[in-house]
């Protein structure tokens, strides 16, 4: 492998990594707090995807307004479906809870089957966006190059928010004990809304950045990814925020090297991105930057 | 005396109802789904062939059910024993894709129900199968015609193949391909797997980018092949495509945008050109109702499949007899379709040409016709 070929694979790894990374972030704060998979996360993504699309088609928004659009609405639905399915259930057993989250997963993909059809749509990528950067022999989209970046300020303010402000000591109080959180004063629910409205919101750009990169989209397109995210958080350390963008980062970079290291196992990409997943927890069973949540509370 | 007319008029009614019957064929089709594209473009086909000729010479009336597979091979066995069992299909027309395509023949063949396949075009599909045919090309035809092309008319020494691990059709195409393109003169520096599925292409094309061939030869279906050209273009990866009929309908063009200019691949048809008089027919009717005379392959495709199947019924002294249809359809000779001359053979293998298309300006034009 040339040094060209070499620094190529690395921008590519890099931005896959980063949309991995920004819906990985999601799975692991609600992991957190509740120690729930959310398995409509990944469907939240193509909510995403799917409401930008529809602002910029149909409600002839620019693209910027069409984000912030898709944005909000996935903040919103984080909300709704916390409220509707999770929360009658804070008491019962863990695997209701899970239950209810592939439910609404399938929710989510068949009524988008029905409202735009499974087709694959092509998505709308703004000239600028489009615009292909050259370095030497190494050459990249605009749309590939900004992914990473805003990963890393969002992945800022995150931490910003979790460990600078009052909120995300609540959050983090929570996630140590929810119990007692409820008898200091702390307002569980309401900080189970801003988790939930704060991980969708991350994985409506996730679903934003993956159709910008990958301008296809349809209603299934969350599951693969969804699946590739979680196992990004599961890798990092499930309730580690830095962990789940590290976890991101790993994945993608896997996908990347499978591929330009031996092309003939490139149809196996992800398959060793999950053995890679195994081996680590295998020797680290909580992930790289993980600790045992169980042990923390008993 | 009106009483009496009245009456008349009814029994004759009622005893020419009674004579002729009602014969219904399946069309078992993706018509949802990832390639609803292939299913929605010859199901038109075979709906605009009914209307075009919808009754037999013995005044039966033919009905087409659609029974949706959404590409996946679980509902494509329930929509093929719901179109036996349910439906009483004397014939099914369908399904679009390889592998899902084994699927209604095997169990078709149980019910020794005549299956005539629109665009599966793996080599292996008619194995062990008694009462399946196609009115397609085979894979060994069509990835012999694009290797013929290229190496001979375009002259490109050099080729990098990107194959859909998932698809039989992919794997066949890409194998014979690579034999014929070998055997021409030309060399295959890499084979790069895919799954369908997959959206993320920039490590592939990166490494089709360091191995510098003549062209890139994609036999997928439209979502990946679409997708990868776009991410070429993306790293400035400017080396011709050439793929096969699976890119053969709009939605292709519509997924790839720009990046698809310049995209060459096989088809079984171009409107452009009607080869033969029931084409010419089938185009003004098909302007009458869409008004366009661009028409996809597929949409030809089933529309040959439906003409075929009823050509076959009128042969029959009982056009229900699925064994008899079976067997007239698998004599076919010379049956001049909309897509083309078609012949039959005993194993239900279409004999037909090839036509090879580039994408210029978004829209598919003539480029050259491979005969067998």
């Amino acid at each position: 492998m040339d040094f060209s070929l070499f620094l190529q694979n690395m921008v590519n790894g890099f931005s896959l990594g980063s949309m991995y990374a920004l819906i990985a972030i999601g799975y692991t704060m609600v992991y957190g707090v509740l120690r729930l998979i959310n398995f409509a996360h990944g469907d939240i993504m193509m909510v995403g995807a799917y409401v930008c699309f529809f602002g910029m088609v149909s409600l002839n928004l620019p693209f910027i307004a069409a984000v912030v659009f898709a944005v909000t609405i996935c903040a919103a639905l984080g909300i709704i479906t916390d409220t509707i399915a999770y929360k009658p259930l804070r008491k019962a057993p863990r695997i209701s809870l899970l239950i209810t989250a592939i439910g609404i997963s399938f929710l989510l993909e068949n009524l988008f089957n029905v409202i735009f059809g499974s087709e694959p749509k092509a998505f709308i990528v703004p000239e600028y966006l489009q615009k292909v950067l050259t370095f030497g022999d190494v050459t990249v989209a605009m749309s590939a190059v900004l992914v990473p970046i805003i990963t890393l300020i969002l992945l800022a303010i995150t931490l910003f928010i979790l460990y600078r402000t009052k909120y995300g000591m609540a959050i983090r109080a929570l996630a140590f004990d929810i119990h007692t959180v409820n008898l200091m004063g702390i307002d569980a629910n309401l900080i189970i809304a801003i988790v939930f409205a704060l991980g969708s919101m991350l994985a409506a750009i996730g679903g934003v950045f993956w159709s910008l990169n990958y301008p296809s989209i349809e209603p299934m397109m969350g599951v693969l990814i969804g699946l590739k995210a979680f196992a990004a958080a599961v890798l990092g350390g499930i309730g580690s925020v830095g962990g789940a963008v590290l976890g991101g980062f790993i994945i993608g970079f896997t996908e990347v090297v499978v591929v330009s290291l031996s092309p003939e196992f490139s149809g196996f990409k992800d398959a060793f991105a999950f053995i890679f997943l195994i081996l680590i927890l295998i020797f680290k069973p909580t992930g790289i930057l993980g600790y045992n949540f169980e042990k923390s509370r008993f | 005396m009106k009483k009496i007319t009245t009456l008349a008029l009814s029994l004759a009614a009622i005893s020419s109802f009674g004579f002729a019957k009602e014969i219904t064929i399946a069309a078992v089709m993706p018509v949802t789904g990832p390639v609803a594209a292939y299913g929605q473009t010859a199901y038109e086909g075979v709906t605009l062939a009914n209307k075009m000729r919808p009754t037999l010479k013995n005044g039966d009336t033919i009905k087409v059910v659609l029974l949706d597979t959404r590409g996946e091979k679980v509902e494509t066995s329930n929509a093929t024993t719901r179109a036996i069992s349910q439906n009483k299909a004397v014939g099914i027309i369908g399904e679009l894709i390889t592998a899902n395509t084994m699927q209604v023949m095997a169990i078709a063949d149980k019910s020794k129900i005549p299956v005539i396949a629109p665009a599966a075009t793996s080599d292996k599909l008619l194995d062990n199968v008694k009462f399946g045919s196609r009115v397609c090309f085979m894979d060994s035809f069509q990835g012999k015609a694009a290797a013929e092309f290229t190496a001979k008319e375009l002259g490109y020494k050099t080729a990098v193949i990107v194959v859909d691990q998932a698809q039989v059709y992919s794997l066949g195409l890409a194998k014979t391909f690579e034999s014929e393109f070998v055997k021409n003169g030309g060399k295959v520096l890499s084979k790069l797997k895919i799954s369908s599925g997959d959206k993320d292409f920039k490590a592939i094309v990166s490494q089709i980018k360091s191995k510098n061939p003549d062209f890139v030869y994609v036999p997928t279906y439209h979502p990946e092949a679409s997708l990868l050209a776009r991410q070429a273009k993306q790293i400035n990866l400017n080396k011709p495509m050439v793929g096969s009929d699976g890119v053969a309908n709009p939605t292709f063009i519509e997924l790839g945008g720009d990046a698809v200019n310049g995209f060459i691949f096989s088809d079984s048809f171009d409107a452009s050109n009607p080869p033969t008089e029931l084409s010419k027919k089938f185009l003004d009717e098909y302007e009458k109702e869409k008004g366009t005379r661009d028409i996809a392959g597929f949409t030809a495709l089933g529309a040959d499949a439906y003409f075929v199947m009823v050509e076959a019924m009128d042969k029959c002294a009982d056009p229900s007899d699925s064994v008899c249809i079976n067997d007239q359809i698998h004599k076919t000779k010379e049956f001049s379709g909309v897509s083309g001359v078609i012949s039959i053979d005993e194993k239900g293998n279409a004999i037909r040409s090839v036509v090879m298309k580039e994408i210029v300006g978004g829209k598919p034009t003539f480029k050259a016709n491979v005969n067998p």
